[in-house]
């Protein structure tokens, strides 16, 4: 299949058209398939080569056949790649970042990474390639923000993760429930508007004789901080003040280490060990009532192949809270799986396009619509129209997903991003668990978070504060669609 | 061996060929050991040396190249001897390898004794018995997962001896994780032992057995008195290699905790791995790990001073069998 | 009570002990292979289910044939086959092992034959072996990575073959101790060159020897997992590498094909272990034992 070349001023008056369609919802289709052409356009001098990345192959197998639309066009393609979890992903990048290897073209990886990998010397940024395609981050909201560090683009987001609000519905709906709720706490009973809410529902349907457990929130070493973070967030609180002090002993820090510990009530006892794999289970099996969770999780259970919950589910933004009089509704976005590119890498530049090529309307809704590979979540603007995304999420969870998507903050988005991720991880699971007493976690933390700060540089730390904090959500609301 | 006598014989004269033999000698020693040489000058070393300098140097990955990293003395030991987790790890570690070496052990000396003379059906309890180690440590790790869970089968079983469902939390009590990842030491390791031990009974000597039951002793005092003194020497090596392999585990502890719940498994091996992997600390990763090696010597060190004066009483006492036979 | 009676008895003590442990260690093992037979609804059904019902063969196709999943739509975990993973592990395993014991051979006559190392270097040899991995992985990688060995199985197979080395020295030593220096002496005076000598007349008398080493460090290099982890990337993935990629599924737990694999694992150690039981015993004896 031939493409034609674009002319210089076609090339143009697509730049022109971008500034003006940006500033509509969503652009028309037509302009969709001329941003592809003008990708394949800027990478076809460069001839076939196949490419290798580090990606995990549930993420990768639904690219799989854009990525093949991309080599018959311009002989780019994926050649090998290291199948591993994206959680295992970090660590695996950081240690090619030391040695500075050339092997990986691409890394398909936490968006949080970026600060800590671009200080290290390992990202290509990927202004220069988006310019020359005249190409740009069509994301949902302020969401493509996240990929930037200091001013430069260095990620192209192929999955939207958020934590959205789960609630069973058909619990809510009971009759007998509302009642005897209402008789409890003197509010109907509904979506929960604040935490407290949020943790009375658990706590009223939490029935464990019954294999009904209120809470689905991950609580184990590796991932609970990432729910930690949204509390802080979601209570107006920030982990840094401006001197990179830490600034987690602090109401809000204090109030997320409540939300945090306190559902151990309402958890199942294995909790303080599961993982995902376990707690997916719970989820879509009918054994739990509530939980902000991974977004994905929206289209597993409701495909009812896999799950015995399709249909009982409602989904929102996570709870909000009274922020110095304003109401305010945050959640995290984290792992996010963006696509870097290794400045080492001889083939750099065929690797970037592909990148692009993956970040195009076309692509996104390819893979996000696969109600399969559940491991895409809608980012695009055009996902949130398209009829095979919206199959794939029901509308209720669709439009949860975009709302969600508008007030995503980042994990912390420093350089020693893992580090300091681990120092409070560790801390919160010891006293889940019970080995630490729960009023020494926060200071604990802000200790060891202080040696890191040292340890990396507070100057250079604090350079990247203003990155961090622009990339947190402007708005306290989502707009509803 | 028919090829050996084919090769025709030197006639040399006897002093000039006394000299040759010794240069000969002298040439084969070394084209042996040649390789070992390079191999610890080609690899070990530099690793050593690499490992030692970064002891030395605090490297902060995001700032710049290793080989800019800067000097700072013996901060980065001072910081890691003053790191409450660093000594917790290694309590961590003793403890596991300790208790997984003595019920490695225990069970291990317990099948010998049991089996060190024939019966119907010893050679299948053998093979049945020898399986475990035989198996991949990582697969141990997943098998023990599905076994332990919550609603596993070993939860099952409890549950209906029991009467009542009782589920016992294995694999997320903090105060059961070690433990368990103990247990799955002593039965993926317990046939080390075992075969050692097995091999150091059906190598005592017949006659003292022999004579002190003529003499009437019973089965329990000649155990005690006869055979538990000659097996010394192989009990102090089933322990001492067991329990230097048990301090280096990792697969089964990371398969299955990864450090947690909360702290309770971060053993030696999964400190370091997190600091330099994760944390990127590369520094204090490397200052742990001189530390680790200097603990590991020196109980290496201990061991081998017991295990040579075992070797060597042993060695004393077949010399002295065969001189009287 | 007379001596049959105490015979009696002791035999079903015997048999007791001896069977409660035999269940300790079949039950996992059991465990193991009929959840890789079980269709995934049996994988975590409580209550329990202990037979699997139907057996089925689906997750071994699923786990090591190429019937592509995407279509059933049912847990996917790795696009490369782990058929790739059990090439590498076995020439990796097998290539260190051969060095490690026919390198291992030979110092062990140089030791037992012309006292190339001292006792004292033996020991600090063994010392060697003693040091846990993860200590020196960090440089090493670094040092690899200048080298251009990681993620080959050049550099897999150079480390493991040093790390297996002292095990290889002590045990085949303890073996060519045993072996009568008459033989040599014959061979030496007829004139035999002391390679020839090492090759033809010593390693043939302690097959068995050789046998029981290989083993033991086939085990060892077989099941490696920190080196692999850190040292091996995309060209080289080794078996329990490849299986510990089922850590972080998202799709819930797949334990039939977690099983299939780990059968897979487990099943070609086995069996040599099995043709083999014999010659161990000796090995592991590191010339503590005298016959």
């Amino acid at each position: 299949m031939s493409k034609p070349r674009v002319s210089r001023r076609e090339f143009i008056k697509g730049g022109v058209g971008l500034t003006v369609l940006s500033a509509l919802p969503y652009a028309p289709r037509a302009f969709a398939q001329a941003e592809n052409d003008r990708i394949v356009a800027a990478a076809k001098g460069i001839g076939k080569t196949d490419v290798t990345g580090m990606i995990w192959s549930n993420y990768y197998i639904p690219m799989q056949p854009s990525m093949e639309d991309f080599r018959k066009q311009t002989g780019i393609g994926v050649g090998n790649i290291q199948d591993i979890s994206i959680f295992d992903i970090p660590q695996r990048a950081m240690a090619e970042a030391l040695s500075r290897s050339p092997q990986f073209d691409f890394f398909h990886i936490d968006g949080g990474m970026i600060p800590s990998l671009a200080s290290a010397g390992l990202l290509e940024p990927l202004d220069p390639y988006m310019k020359k395609a005249n190409f740009k981050i069509d994301a949902v909201g302020d969401y493509a923000k996240l990929f930037t560090y200091k001013g430069q683009t260095y990620g192209i987001p192929t999955d939207g993760n958020v934590h959205a609000q789960y609630q069973r519905k058909d619990l809510l709906e009971d009759p007998d429930a509302q009642k005897r709720y209402a008789d409890k706490y003197g509010k109907p009973l509904a979506m929960p508007e604040t935490w407290d809410d949020d943790f009375n529902i658990m706590k009223f349907f939490h029935n464990p004789e019954k294999g009904l457990f209120g809470s689905a929130n991950l609580r184990n070493r590796a991932n609970g901080v990432t729910w930690y973070l949204m509390y802080l967030y979601a209570h107006g609180g920030f982990p840094f003040a401006d001197d990179m002090k830490p600034t987690l002993n602090t109401p809000a820090g204090n109030r997320a280490l409540e939300i945090y510990l306190r559902e151990k009530a309402v958890a199942h006892p294995e909790s303080p060990g599961w993982g995902t794999p376990q707690m997916i289970p719970q989820i879509a099996g009918g054994r739990s009532v509530a939980c902000q969770y991974w977004d994905g999780i929206i289209k597993l259970n409701e495909n009812p192949k896999k799950s015995k919950t399709a249909g009982k589910w409602a989904y929102s933004t996570p709870p909000s809270a009274n922020v110095g009089g304003k109401t305010i509704v945050r959640t995290i976005s984290s792992p996010v799986g963006a696509l870097l590119v290794n400045k080492y890498s001889p083939r750099k530049e065929a690797a970037a396009y592909l990148a692009l090529w993956w970040g195009t309307a076309k692509s996104a809704n390819q893979y996000v619509a696969d109600n399969v590979n559940t491991f895409h979540d809608a980012w695009h603007k055009s996902n949130m129209t398209n009829p095979g995304v919206e199959a794939a999420y029901t509308s209720g969870g669709l439009k949860a997903v975009g709302e969600c998507l508008q007030v995503a903050c980042p994990p912390i988005y420093l350089t020693g991003y893992l580090e300091f991720q681990d120092q409070l991880g560790k801390h919160l699971s010891e006293a889940y668990v019970g080995q630490r007493k729960a009023s020494e976690v926060l200071p604990n933390v802000e200790n060891e978070w202080a040696k890191i700060v040292k340890r990396i540089g507070t100057k250079k730390l604090q350079e990247e504060l203003a990155t961090y904090k622009s990339n947190m959500p402007t708005i306290d609301k989502p707009k509803m669609s | 061996m028919s090829s050996v006598v084919a090769v025709p014989g030197s006639v040399a004269p006897a002093a000039p060929r006394e000299v040759s033999r010794a240069r000969g000698i002298r040439r084969f020693k070394w084209a042996i050991l040649a390789p070992l040489i390079a191999l610890f000058a080609g690899v070990l070393l530099p690793v050593l040396l690499l490992q030692l300098y970064f002891s030395f140097h605090q490297w902060s990955v995001y700032l710049g190249s290793w080989w800019d990293a800067e000097w700072v003395g013996l901060d980065i030991f001072k910081e890691v001897l003053t790191d409450p987790r660093f000594g917790w790890s290694i309590i961590r570690s003793l403890a596991f390898a300790l208790g997984s070496t003595i019920g490695c052990f225990l069970i291990g000396f317990g099948l010998a004794y049991l089996m060190h003379k024939p019966f119907r059906g010893q050679a299948l309890y053998y093979i049945l018995f020898i399986i475990p180690m035989l198996t991949v440590p990582i697969v141990v790790a997943y098998t023990a997962e599905m076994l332990l869970y919550d609603a596993g089968p070993i939860n099952d079983i409890i549950s209906r001896i029991g009467g009542v469902e009782h589920k016992v939390p294995f694999l997320t009590n903090p105060d059961f994780a070690l433990t368990s990842v103990m247990l799955l030491e002593v039965w993926n390791w317990t046939p080390f032992s075992f075969i050692i031990m097995l091999a150091g009974f059906s190598s005592l000597p017949k006659e003292p057995i022999e004579a002190a039951r003529i003499l009437g002793a019973s089965t329990w005092r000649i155990f005690w008195e006869v055979q538990l003194p000659l097996l010394r020497p192989v009990i102090f090596l089933a322990l001492t290699l067991r329990f230097l392999e048990a301090m280096a585990e990792f697969p089964k502890i990371w398969a299955l905790f990864q450090g947690g719940p909360g702290s309770a498994t971060e053993t030696i091996p999964v400190y370091i791995f997190l600091t330099t992997w994760q944390y990127f600390e590369v520094s204090k990763g490397a200052a742990m790990s001189y530390l680790v090696m200097m603990l590991m010597i020196v109980i290496v060190l201990l061991a081998i001073r017991l295990l040579r004066r075992e070797k060597h009483a042993i060695d004393a006492m077949t010399a002295a069998a065969s001189r009287t036979a | 009570m007379t001596k049959s009676q105490k015979n009696r008895i002791g035999s079903i003590v015997r048999y007791t002990l001896l069977t409660i442990w035999a269940v300790i260690v079949a039950f996992p093992l059991y465990w193991m292979v009929s959840t890789s037979f079980k269709p995934s609804e049996q994988w975590f059904a409580w209550p329990t289910v202990y037979i699997p019902d139907p057996w089925t063969i689906v997750n071994y196709l699923d786990v090591w044939t190429d019937r592509q999943e995407v279509a059933t739509g049912q847990y996917i975990i790795s696009a490369q086959r782990p058929w790739i993973a059990f090439g590498n592990s076995l020439m990796i395993a097998l290539t260190a092992t051969t060095l490690s014991v026919v390198y291992g051979a030979v110092i062990a006559y140089g030791v037992s034959r012309y006292r190339v190392l001292s006792e004292v270097r033996m020991f600090q040899l063994l010392m060697l072996r003693m040091i846990p991995p993860i200590v020196i992985v960090a440089p090493l990688s670094l040092y690899y990575s200048a080298l251009g060995l990681l993620d080959t199985a050049t550099g897999l197979i150079l480390i493991y073959f040093l790390t297996t080395l002292p095990y290889s020295v002590w045990m085949l030593k303890s073996f060519i101790d045993e072996v009568p220096r008459e033989v040599e002496q014959a061979a030496e005076i007829l004139g035999a060159p002391r390679w020839r000598t090492l090759v033809e007349v010593v390693l043939p008398l302690v097959r068995s020897g050789i046998v029981a080493t290989f083993l033991f460090i086939l085990i060892l290099t077989w099941s490696e997992y920190l080196l692999a982890l850190l040292l091996a990337k995309t060209e080289v993935v080794t078996l329990p590498i490849e299986l510990s990629k089922y850590q972080g599924t998202t799709e819930g737990r797949v334990y039939g094909r977690q099983a299939a694999l780990s059968v897979g694992i487990t099943v070609p150690l086995v069996f040599i272990g099995l043709i083999i039981r014999k010659h161990l015993a000796r090995g592991f004896s590191f010339g503590m034992i005298r016959r």
